[in-house]
């Protein structure tokens, strides 16, 4: 018995390094980037001058019960400075009065588009134009949720780019054009990600970013360290091998034909935008097709993060599954030939670690303070297993405020550091548990997804 | 070992935040001094008296002079250039610009480019040539700067080759110069219609004498098969003596030439081109069928009322729908696609 918990011990300790080892190798990998970020700066910072050349934008956003945010949240788009660009926002069976607030603000008339339906959607109720802004369109539809929503905007949008968004991502002025940048140097750009930033304690003008801040929740502050850690840099590391597999759905920007090519969002998945990268991959890889995914590291989409515990529950269990079902959704990636870094080590990696990581981190808490307790392993291994859980967790944390502090320093304050170096000790003394708690949660419901699937109810 | 990494981490923060507050305070007490010399300069060629730059110093200076003389023209840009030669600066950037790190060398090819410093050519078509994406692009904008027909002769290669040269950013470039000078280049772009990024010289085209850039590309128009071509030189028809070209393209297999075809009819057409882009109305691809509606509202001689009747008698309800969608259009705008 006593072996077989030692074995088990060892394993677990195994994983945890070799997660952490995994994420500060992606965080190094993110350094010649950042580097070649702030060595570009003095040619970037230059005002934008237009030509009249740059891909015009469809910016796509469905809303579902936003009556309060939306008219705001569509009066910063009509904002960006962008040489030209469209708004189409796509009403996915609101309950609420979203439909008639944007009719009131933005003065809608009934208009007669032609719709081209290439990709397959839930009914179209009506097409609405502003008469105020001529490149604001709204699309009223039956409810079919996000994917649905942006598969209709899609077949609505007139330009060869598109940028799904969320109605609550707050942008900043030049952010359109920041994200369509990797479409301009490099002709072989289908999707462009932007940074997602926590916007909470920040000041928003005009539904624009005013003011940079950190929050006085202390959920949402853990979230800052957490998005550093996890999925600003992080994903830098995987932009660096072509090998990013997931662009928020905040802000993210798609080549429309390589993704009507593919089918347009999955209305059967949770982690639509997720799934939508994981397959273009998938089926451009297949293709022998040249393409190239990019991440955007400036802060230029931001956010609110969820500041209560139940919220956050749900934000999470919906990522887990979101992305259970994009990486087995396109299990084919595996056996496919060929193939670049994103089949032989991002999805694996997010296999191992993302998908199943709270399987093996939770089972791995309670496993070994169990075998602890019984006598199985002795005191020191578990304290081991303690502190190099902690210690790592740490170090991963500073790592990437090593990175911020290195790049973009949204937070200059001396007290604002110090704030979130305390946050990156105290965020492994029960945060990151939780967090694993929650996600094992997603993926429980994934697997109750797929039994429900397999044997459905009479 | 975690910890001491962790450990090290924070500390490198430190030094990282007091290197940056040490350098900013530093570079705060000399800017005064800098924009005063700038402004005495600015009025007088030969005012402006600079204290030593220090090499920690010098990229700071040329990123703030580099601003201020993009935002000057005329007699007060050749005056502060003459105070950075005044100063030996102008050999330093070009020094800057052979040795410095990544950052410094693109401060410095700004500069010699501000400053038209031809000693910086040999350097520049080095780097215009091998260097990356932004790097190279910034050595041809400084060519340009320094001597526009010759660098954009030197350049016309890789203006059509390069893809990692956005199109975009040469429009800026292009649209900067004026027509007088790019027109000679694209010309001979034009004439020498290149297999490969021909769409590139095409969109640039825009940017040259009308007059001078259209001809050769309507010239394709009886002398290539290519749709690509057919397709450019569609775009640039204006006289109604290519209507014949205009209306064979119209039956084209490739449905982008059918739709460049469209848009030529609804320029150039009259009511005697109805026939045709009705017919190109009930084609099977989405496009073609929007760029006709759109052609019919422009066409000469057609009242909305006809338009209207047209699409109450049509027995394509795809035709219908995109006729109906073009006339509600009409007023609200017209858009590019």
């Amino acid at each position: 018995m006593k072996t077989i918990a030692s074995g088990l011990a060892w394993f677990f300790i195994l994983y945890f390094v070799l997660e952490s080892l995994g994420h500060l190798a992606l965080n190094f990998l993110a350094i010649p980037a950042l580097r070649r970020k702030i060595a570009l700066r003095p040619v970037d910072d230059v005002p934008a001058v237009y030509s009249g050349l740059e891909p015009p934008v469809s910016l796509l956003v469905p809303a579902h019960d936003e009556e309060k945010a939306i008219v705001a949240s569509v009066g910063a788009l009509l904002q960006l400075e962008y040489p030209e660009f469209e708004v189409v926002v796509v009403n996915d069976g609101s309950t609420d009065g979203t439909l008639a607030v944007l009719q009131e603000a933005f003065e809608l008339e009934p208009f007669p588009e032609a719709l081209w339906r290439r990709l397959p959607t839930r009914e179209v109720r009506t097409v609405f134009q502003s008469r105020k802004h001529p490149n604001l369109r709204v699309v009223d539809k039956e409810h079919g949720g996000r994917a649905d929503s942006l598969n209709v905007g899609i077949n609505a949008s007139r330009y060869p780019l598109f940028c799904a968004m969320d109605v609550d991502s707050i942008l900043q002025r030049d952010s359109l054009r920041r994200v369509v940048e990797p479409f301009l140097d490099d002709p072989h750009t289908i999707a462009s990600g932007g940074t997602v930033r926590i916007a909470n304690g920040c000041t928003v003008t005009d539904g624009h970013l005013a003011a940079v801040a950190l929050p006085q929740s202390r959920l949402a502050l853990l979230q800052i360290v957490e998005y550093l850690r996890a999925l600003l840099f992080v994903r830098l590391g995987w932009a660096a091998l072509n090998a990013v597999l997931v662009i928020p759905s905040a802000f993210g920007v798609f080549r429309k034909d390589a993704v009507v090519e593919v089918g347009g969002y999955r209305a059967d998945t949770i982690g639509e935008d997720m799934e939508l990268v994981v397959r273009l991959h998938r089926v451009l890889r297949a293709r022998g097709t040249r393409y190239s995914v990019h991440f955007v590291p400036d802060p230029i989409c931001w956010t609110q993060a969820p500041e209560s515990s139940r919220a956050l529950m749900v934000q999470r269990v919906r990522w887990q599954r979101g992305l259970a079902q994009s990486l087995h959704g396109n299990r084919a990636i595996f056996t496919m030939k060929g193939g670049g870094a994103e089949r032989w080590l991002a999805v694996p990696f997010f296999l191992l670690f993302e998908c199943y990581g709270p399987l093996f981190e939770v089972a791995g808490y309670v496993l070994m303070t169990a075998m602890w307790l019984l006598g199985l392993i002795p005191g020191a291994t578990f304290a081991a297993f303690l502190a190099l859980v902690f210690s790592l967790g740490f170090l991963l944390s500073v790592s990437a405020l090593y990175l911020e502090e290195m790049s973009f320093r949204l937070y200059p304050r001396a007290s604002q550091m110090a704030l979130l170096v305390l946050v990156a000790l105290v965020e492994n003394l029960g945060y990151r548990q939780l967090m694993a708690v929650f996600r094992l949660g997603g993926l429980a419901r994934w697997v109750r997804d797929i039994r429900i699937r397999f044997h459905p109810r009479a | 070992m975690a910890f001491v990494l962790a450990a090290a981490l924070l500390a490198a923060i430190a030094v990282m935040r007091a290197w940056r507050r040490w350098k900013r305070r530093r570079i705060e007490e000399r800017e005064e001094g800098w924009r005063r010399a700038m402004q005495e300069a600015t009025d007088d060629p030969a005012a402006g008296t600079l204290a030593p730059i220090a090499s920690l110093d010098l990229p700071e200076f040329l990123l703030l002079w580099n601003r201020v003389q993009e935002s000057r023209g005329g007699a007060a840009a050749d005056n502060l250039a003459q105070l950075l030669r005044r100063h030996g600066l102008d050999q330093r950037a070009l020094g800057l610009l052979r040795h410095g790190s990544l950052r410094r060398r693109l401060i410095a090819m700004t500069t010699v480019g501000l400053l038209r410093d031809e000693r910086a050519w040999a350097t520049l078509e080095s780097i215009a040539g091998q260097g990356g994406t932004v790097v190279s692009f910034a050595a041809a904008r400084a060519m340009i700067q320094i001597e526009p027909r010759r660098a954009l002769d030197a350049l016309s290669a890789s203006i059509v080759q390069r893809d990692d040269w956005s199109i975009a950013r040469l429009g800026c470039i292009f649209a900067e110069l004026g027509p007088a000078i790019v027109t000679p280049t694209l010309t001979t772009m034009l004439i020498s219609r290149p297999r490969a990024g021909l769409d590139r010289v095409v969109k640039l085209a825009k940017f040259g004498e009308r007059g001078r850039v259209a001809p050769i590309v309507r010239g394709w128009l009886s002398a290539s098969d290519d749709p690509d071509v057919i397709m450019a030189a569609l775009d640039y028809v204006e006289d109604e003596r290519e209507l014949p070209w205009a209306k064979s393209a119209a039956s084209h297999a490739e449905w982008r030439v059918r739709m460049a075809a469209a848009r030529a009819l609804g320029r150039i057409g009259s009511a005697s081109e109805l026939a045709t882009l009705l017919e190109l109305l009930r084609d099977p691809i989405w496009w073609v069928r929007y760029h006709a509606a759109q052609a019919l509202t422009r066409l000469h001689g057609m009242t909305p009322e006809e338009l209207q009747l047209i699409r109450d008698n049509a027995r394509d309800h795809f035709a219908a729908d995109m006729l109906a969608h073009a006339l509600a259009l009409m007023p609200i705008r017209r858009v590019r696609l």
